[in-house]
């Protein structure tokens, strides 16, 4: 690449990474294929061309480890040798793709790149017993470039009859000699190479070494030619490029005294056979059968241009940043309209300002529509990777899983995709681990033999749903407490009292693990508690359903996008409050009278229902007693709690605006928005606000981060 | 860093046209970058054989660089296919090494020429003035390359 600026390379580079990664992407999912059909010479042609682009891609990169493995890997992938070895070829595609994948990651990290060893070594042992491949890239030996100064024509009695005949007969002979360039290792192309522009100069007459000889040691191809040409010009036409490194041409002059002995009518039509013969021997078939060309192109031939644009992602967010503030800019907009109508309630030009609003905020939304369209991707981008989890992980387990995938062209915003990939994988890893029998533990449960783990994706309001379902042995509450338990998590009384949600959801506190014993795929501890991070950190939420004996599913709800959302505003006190729109259940207006103290929570009778009460004017000294109080019903995971505000102000779609973690020191805030008026609203964290529930510091933590 | 003279055609003094098919995006960008250090001019791009065809009855390129191996129709049977249509065409493969057989069937099926993966900018250089022979003259002098 030194040809390339350093700027340019990176930007390749770049590049590179983005395409190699969806390389092995298809390189996983091939392998997974050629599992299932051992031996399909379609899939091996496939897995071949994929490792192909990636060699061809990495060695512009100057990626050698890479490039080396895939050309060995390339090289060795025949459909004979998967006819031969069946399952045993995918194995070993599979754990190249891993290496590749390490490979990546190193060269991402500017780090040494492990080496492929092991895949060497898994690649020559497929291919060591049929002696299928030639390997004819190892260039043998040294080519010493150091050619004669001039070189010695040394022909056969018969050449120099031929040339000699031509010469009598009035033609120019030229002796050539072409030095193979030391770094051209395909021989038998170079050959055919300077046929072909033999043919173009004049009537071939010798060619040493003839066709069909070893090439292999050969460095230097000698020939005659008759030829109108000037020797300059034939020189320059013999240098073939990346061929040819050195051309000698000579002027072939025949000793008088041979050329006057020679029986002039047979040398010529010794000759003529010569040259013609020559042209239908090109067409000798080499070692190996060139067909494989030919029924590549047999299949498919459905053409689908390239339609496809490749825009970073960077330059979405600074479009949908830009589509946030005209969405700002409408709600100043429309306060300010809200204005003017109360100042000139008769003026014509009411009805002018609201059309033009109108019309614009259907384009806004339009466009922020599309411009969120754009960063949606099809949740199958995510599921595709779990064939490849599920088969690794059932074979280090011992069970047999059969994987269903459904709704897989849900779409959802690519930044939470990607953050979901580890948490679903860590549940995907359990359900196998933990929730999938053993074949005869299902056998004598009366299930089917080969479990059953489901991904499933929909919508659902403004949030995706995505589900993992497995039928294996559910989670056991009682396990779950005793657990808890003995690792201190809660005690004896707090169990008993707990809802069946509340103790499943113990599962997702740091350091409990059911399983029996600790296996290499799941049982650390650790993990769930991830899963329940990374879903808080997203705005969404994880919810368990299990029956003993049946299976579990976790469903994790996330919102469409992250960069705006329907939210719900209020005012405590003197302060502007914001929670998503989708958390919200109901709202209420009770009286103060109607508030009990239960166990230092303040609760109120809802219908039949209990609704434990947050307050966030606790300790603002709000001492503003009002006797009716508004309550905002809100769902966090499977509970419902009450936020009691002061003034509800309506719906809105606020534009996230994220904060920087240096200002405000709270996580009770994922964010903050301005409005039309300038006025700044903090989003509340409902996760949080309800897990500091009963804790008096609420308001403390959100007056600093008011502040901020 | 290298610096390449300016390849241009000599009948019209116009920069060189290109047809690069590759179905690696990478490999395109790789290629077409070095074209641009030659001044030439990338005419039309392809990813799959079948599209090589038809762009190439679109663009009408002095020169195809194109690829072996790749989906829909393999490079070979679209440099046949492009040069039965049209004798003059100079189509250049660009394959890796372990493909010597498929460079031989495409040179007899009248290829001109053949580069290997990866691409040396230099190597590329002298086949391009090798394969357009009289019908390209180099402009000395002229800026060439991407390098300072």
């Amino acid at each position: 690449m030194s040809f390339f600026s350093e700027e340019r390379a990176s930007e390749l580079k770049d590049l590179f990474f983005e395409s190699a990664t969806e390389l092995l992407q298809a390189l996983n999912e091939e392998g997974l294929d050629l599992e299932k059909h051992p031996g399909d010479p379609e899939v091996v042609r496939q897995v071949r061309r994929t490792v192909h682009t990636l060699k061809g891609d990495s060695a512009a990169c100057g990626y050698t480890e890479l490039s080396a493995l895939a050309h060995e890997l390339e090289d060795a992938l025949t459909p004979e040798l998967a006819k031969q070895h069946g399952v045993k070829v995918a194995e070993v595609v599979l754990s190249a793709a891993d290496t590749f994948q390490n490979m990546l990651n190193a060269y991402r990290a500017n780090t040494p790149a492990p080496t492929g060893d092991r895949v060497f070594a898994a690649i020559h042992a497929l291919i060591r017993k049929p002696a299928l491949v030639p390997s004819p890239n190892a260039v043998s030996g040294i080519v010493t470039e150091s050619a004669p100064a001039k070189p010695r024509f040394e022909w056969s009695e018969y050449e120099k009859m031929v040339m000699t005949d031509a010469v009598s007969r009035g033609l120019k002979v030229l002796q050539l000699a072409l030095t193979i360039d030391p770094n051209c290792v395909v021989r038998v192309v170079a050959l055919q190479m300077i046929k072909t522009a033999f043919s173009d100069l004049g009537t071939v007459l010798v060619v040493v070494p003839e066709e069909g000889s070893p090439l292999d040691k050969v460095e230097v191809i000698t020939a005659a030619l008759a030829s109108s040409f000037d020797e300059e010009y034939i020189a320059r036409k013999c240098k073939i490029p990346a061929v040819i490194s050195e051309v000698f041409v000579e002027r072939y002059t025949a000793p008088a005294a041979e050329a006057a002995s020679t029986n002039g009518a047979g040398g010529a039509q010794h000759a003529e056979e010569d040259a013609l013969n020559l042209a239908p021997e090109q067409n000798v078939p080499h070692q190996e059968p060139i067909s494989e060309a030919d029924s590549f192109s047999t299949s498919s031939l459905s053409t689908a241009p390239e339609s496809t644009l490749r825009v970073d992602a960077e330059r979405i967010d600074a479009v949908l940043n830009l589509v946030g503030e005209l969405i700002i800019g409408k709600s100043m907009l429309t306060q300010t309209i809200n204005e003017f109508d109360k100042k000139f309630a008769k003026d014509p030009l009411r009805a002018k300002f609201a059309d033009a609003l109108a019309y614009q905020a259907r384009v806004l939304t339009d466009l922020q529509k599309s411009v969120m369209k754009v960063r949606m991707v099809p949740v199958e981008q995510l599921f595709r990777r779990f064939p490849r989890v599920v088969r690794d992980v059932s074979k280090a387990c011992g069970k047999e899983v059969h994987l269903e995938v459904h709704g897989q062209a849900t779409d959802l915003d690519k930044s939470i995709l990607d953050v979901l990939a580890e948490p679903m994988a860590h549940l995907v890893r359990n359900a196998i681990g933990h929730g999938i029998e053993s074949p005869e533990e299902r056998l004598a449960a009366g299930k089917l033999k080969i479990g059953t783990i489901k991904l499933d994706a929909y919508h659902q309001g403004n949030n995706i749903v995505i589900e993992v379902s497995d039928d294996g042995r559910g989670i056991d509450r009682q396990k779950v407490l005793a657990k808890a338990i003995e690792r201190g998590i809660v005690t004896q009384e707090e169990t008993a009292r707990m809802t069946d949600g509340e103790a499943l959801n113990l599962i997702f506190h740091p350091g409990l693990s059911t399983a029996e014993e600790i296996t290499s795929v799941s049982g650390r501890g650790v993990g769930m508690d991830i899963v329940k991070s990374v879903l808080e950190r997203l705005k969404g939420s994880v919810v368990i359903d299990s029956k003993v004996g049946q299976g579990s599913t976790f469903y994790l709800k996330v919102p469409l996008t992250l960069a705006i959302i329907k939210a719900l505003m209020f005012r405590v006190v003197d302060r502007m409050y914001a929670v998503p729109l989708g958390s919200v259940m109901e709202i209420t207006r009770a009286m103060e009278t109607e508030i009990h103290r239960v166990d230092q929570h303040e609760v109120i009778k809802l219908r039949d229902q209990v609704l434990t009460l947050v307050r966030l004017n606790r300790l603002a000294n709000s001492t503003s007693k009002q006797k009716k109080i508004f309550i905002v019903v809100i769902a966090v995971n499977d509970r419902k709690f009450g936020l009691v505000v002061d003034k509800l102000i309506g719906e809105e779609e606020l534009v996230i605006k994220a904060l920087d973690d240096h200002l405000v020191a709270t996580e009770l805030v994922s964010g903050a928005s301005i409005l039309g008026d300038g006025t700044v609203v903090l989003i509340l964290n409902v996760n949080s606000v309800v897990a500091r529930l009963g804790r008096s510091n609420i308001s403390d933590d959100l007056r600093a981060g008011a502040s901020a | 860093m290298e610096q390449f003279a300016v390849l241009i055609r000599s009948k019209d003094r116009q920069p060189i046209r290109y047809l690069v098919v590759d179905d690696s995006v990478f490999a395109r960008k790789n290629v077409t970058k070095m074209i641009e250090a030659f001044g030439g001019k990338v005419a039309g791009e392809a990813g799959d054989g079948l599209t090589a065809i038809t762009e190439y009855d679109r663009a009408q390129p002095d020169i195809v660089l194109m690829d072996i191996t790749m989906p829909q129709m393999e490079g070979i049977e679209a440099a046949e296919r492009i040069i039965r249509q049209h004798s003059d065409a100079r189509v250049i493969m660009v394959s890796s090494v372990g493909y010597q057989e498929n460079i031989v069937a495409a040179l007899q099926k009248g290829a001109k020429h053949f580069v290997q993966k990866p691409v040396k900018a230099e190597v590329l250089y002298e086949v391009i003035k090798y394969v357009m022979g009289e019908d390209a003259v180099a402009v000395e002098g002229a800026a060439a390359g991407d390098s300072k």
